[in-house]
């Protein structure tokens, strides 16, 4: 894999030829081929070589855990539909989220009771952040 | 016209500010601080801080708007689509400040924006509506004279009702007394009332929108039509034009009617008519849907079919010129087609992406325009739309421009957040849209497999030599902006991948 400049990368295969787009982000880098976008894992030897120069490695942002829910990207929060001490279900629909003109439900990760609540209806909340804890 | 504030954001507010440049009008741009260093912002010869990143804050904040207008000498205002381009109130507001407004009058906006009002107004006009009525006798004997007046196949619809509850399909008169008496209990159950309502149901409809111009001076003209079948969610995704549908004596009838209620309206500056069409041919029945009293975000084909710039014959307009053309002088020529790209994930029900643009190259060759409003480097908010560009290709005939299309999305390279060109790619190469058999149910019925179709695979010497690339490799240096280094919160986010 050869550098063209911006971003650019020659890859060689026989006769073959493809441009590639390349840039990493944190512990993945995205590639652009052919119309064609993956994001492939790479080893940790082969970004570690150096100091990152670019973004810093990020924790990926999850839309759940075990035991509360996430934002999965920053959002408005349009409705709670449980409170502390409920009992909720796998699958419940326990927060609604708007995001870019969008609804997003969050749903329980498991059965269990709703142990606290960290937001409220209308407060922009990030990824990252447990909004409600389940017991 | 010297100065023109654009309310706006995006790729339209740089479409709208490339014809200030060219028209010689001098440009302010509004940002919130989520733009700050958007490119409409830097595209503008000023620009007025208004708010805060949230919309009610920032971009529908009439007062702000019009305080920005006066700080910077501007006398005109263009809403663009979307935001204030539909409010009366806010031209209104304008009006009142001495800023000419580039859009309809007042009235015109607030009597199309009334659904009844505007179906009854169209009416009068001789504009085609969908049949229905409401019998004020609830009779099984008022509703089969009804259903003969509103014709077959017929909706029957609960007056008081919603999500489709104690909605029925009926195909002909045998069946109605059935359907009714089914309807009533359900919307008694449902709603505690039954009245009902029949409709005639348009079977896949076809949405086929007139572009209509009207000057000041009582000229109206149309600039043909534009199809918009493929939409998911009443979101349209891709549009072209011409429509693979009408023939030139319904694409006269269609424009006329266009033309008609336009005139109804006393309408000024751009507007389109949207229709339903139903059937093909000559015989094709279509109805009036609505009417967007603004520029519409599909712009682009017509004026790469007629050759006329949309956005500059908005500001001659309301500059109070007349019409640079006439009926006669218009005409259609080869087929253009317009792909939105969204900062979405087909692939997770089409979650909006929000995150940097570490690498964002367009498509560039004979044929092909790319309106975009986002710069590689800069950051996808979470505050607004999620389109980020618009292609639009030209060609000589329709199947000519839908391989443009295909090779313009293919070589379009966009990294850091995820998007729906491979899914638009998919849809162009469907037989649906290869035979032009399109409606508006296209998408709802063969979108999730597309969305979740796989891709062939990525060739594996390219997977392998980038899995083995030893050296990190940053964004490109242009990519890390003010931007990007701001403590805007926003900059550390990217899309979900979970």
């Amino acid at each position: 894999m050869e550098p063209l400049g911006a971003g650019w990368f020659l890859v060689a295969s026989g006769t073959d030829r493809w441009r590639i787009a390349v840039a990493d982000s944190g512990d993945f880098r995205w590639v652009f081929c052919d119309g064609q976008v993956a994001e492939v894992a790479v080893a940790e030897a082969a970004t570690s070589s150096r100091a990152p120069a670019g973004l810093p490695s990020r924790t990926r942002a999850r839309g759940r855990s075990e035991t509360g829910v996430m934002a999965p990207m920053p959002a408005t929060v349009l409705a709670l539909s449980a409170v502390v001490g409920q009992t909720v279900s796998h699958g419940d629909v326990v927060i609604v989220l708007e995001a870019m003109k969008m609804e997003l439900p969050l749903k329980a990760p498991r059965d269990g009771v709703v142990k606290a609540i960290h937001c409220a209806t209308g407060d922009l909340v990030q990824p990252g952040v447990n909004l409600m804890e389940f017991a | 016209m010297k100065r023109l504030l654009i309310a706006n954001r995006g790729e339209i507010a740089v479409r709208i500010i490339r014809a200030c440049k060219e028209l010689g009008v001098e440009t302010v741009a509004v940002y919130s601080d989520a733009d700050r260093s958007a490119p409409h912002v830097a595209a503008a010869d000023r620009a007025v801080r208004i708010g805060p990143p949230a919309p009610r804050e920032s971009y529908l904040n009439v007062v702000r708007l019009i305080e920005a207008a006066r700080e910077t000498g501007a006398d005109a205002v263009h809403p663009g689509y979307g935001f204030l381009s539909e409010r009366a109130h806010f031209a209104r507001a304008c009006e009142a400040a001495g800023l000419v407004f580039v859009g309809p009058p007042p009235d015109a906006i607030e009597r199309m924006g009334s659904k009844i009002g505007a179906r009854q107004l169209m009416t009068a006009a001789g504009v085609p509506v969908v049949p229905g009525e409401t019998p004020a006798d609830q009779s099984d004997s008022a509703f089969a004279h009804a259903a003969e007046r509103v014709g077959f196949p017929i909706l029957v619809k609960p007056s008081a009702g919603g999500g489709g509850i104690g909605m029925k399909v009926v195909r002909g008169p045998e069946a109605l007394p059935d359907a009714i008496a089914a309807a009533r209990r359900e919307a008694k159950a449902a709603f505690g009332d039954d009245t009902l309502y029949l409709e005639r149901l348009v079977e896949r409809p076809r949405h086929v929108e007139i572009q209509i111009f009207a000057d000041a001076h009582g000229h109206v003209v149309h600039l043909f039509e534009r199809e918009c079948s493929v939409q998911r969610r009443h979101q349209k995704t891709i549009e072209e034009s011409p429509c693979a549908a009408l023939t030139p004596v319904l694409r006269a009838r269609m424009g006329e009617a266009a033309v008609a209620a336009a005139r109804a309206v006393g309408y000024r500056n751009a507007g389109t008519v949207e229709f339903l069409l139903e059937g093909e041919g000559d015989t094709a029945r279509f109805f009036f849907l609505e009417m967007n009293t603004r520029l519409q975000v599909e712009h682009p084909v017509t004026e790469c079919v007629t050759g006329i710039d949309l956005v500059r014959t908005q500001i001659l307009v309301a500059s109070g010129e007349p019409l640079p053309f006439v009926q006669a002088d218009l005409s259609q020529r080869g087929h253009a087609i317009e792909c939105r790209v969204y900062a979405e994930d087909p692939a997770q029900g089409f979650l909006p992406q929000a995150g940097p643009l570490l690498v964002y190259r367009e498509p560039r060759g004979p044929g092909i325009r790319v309106d975009s409003g986002v710069v590689e480097g800069g950051e996808v908010s979470v505050h607004y739309d999620p389109m980020l560009a618009k292609v639009i290709v030209w060609a000589e005939t329709r199947e000519l421009a839908r391989r443009r299309a295909i090779a313009a999305l293919r070589e379009f390279a966009i990294l850091g957040i995820r998007t729906n060109i491979s899914f638009m790619r998919r849809i162009l190469d469907t037989p649906a849209f290869v035979n032009g058999t399109l409606d508006t149910g296209f998408l709802d019925r063969e979108g999730a497999a597309l969305a979740s179709a796989q891709e062939r695979p990525m060739p594996a010497a390219v997977l392998a030599a980038v899995k083995s690339y030893a050296v990190r490799i940053p964004a490109p240096p242009h990519s890390r902006t003010p931007a990007s280094a701001s403590p805007d919160p926003f900059t550390t986010l990217r899309g979900w991948r979970g």
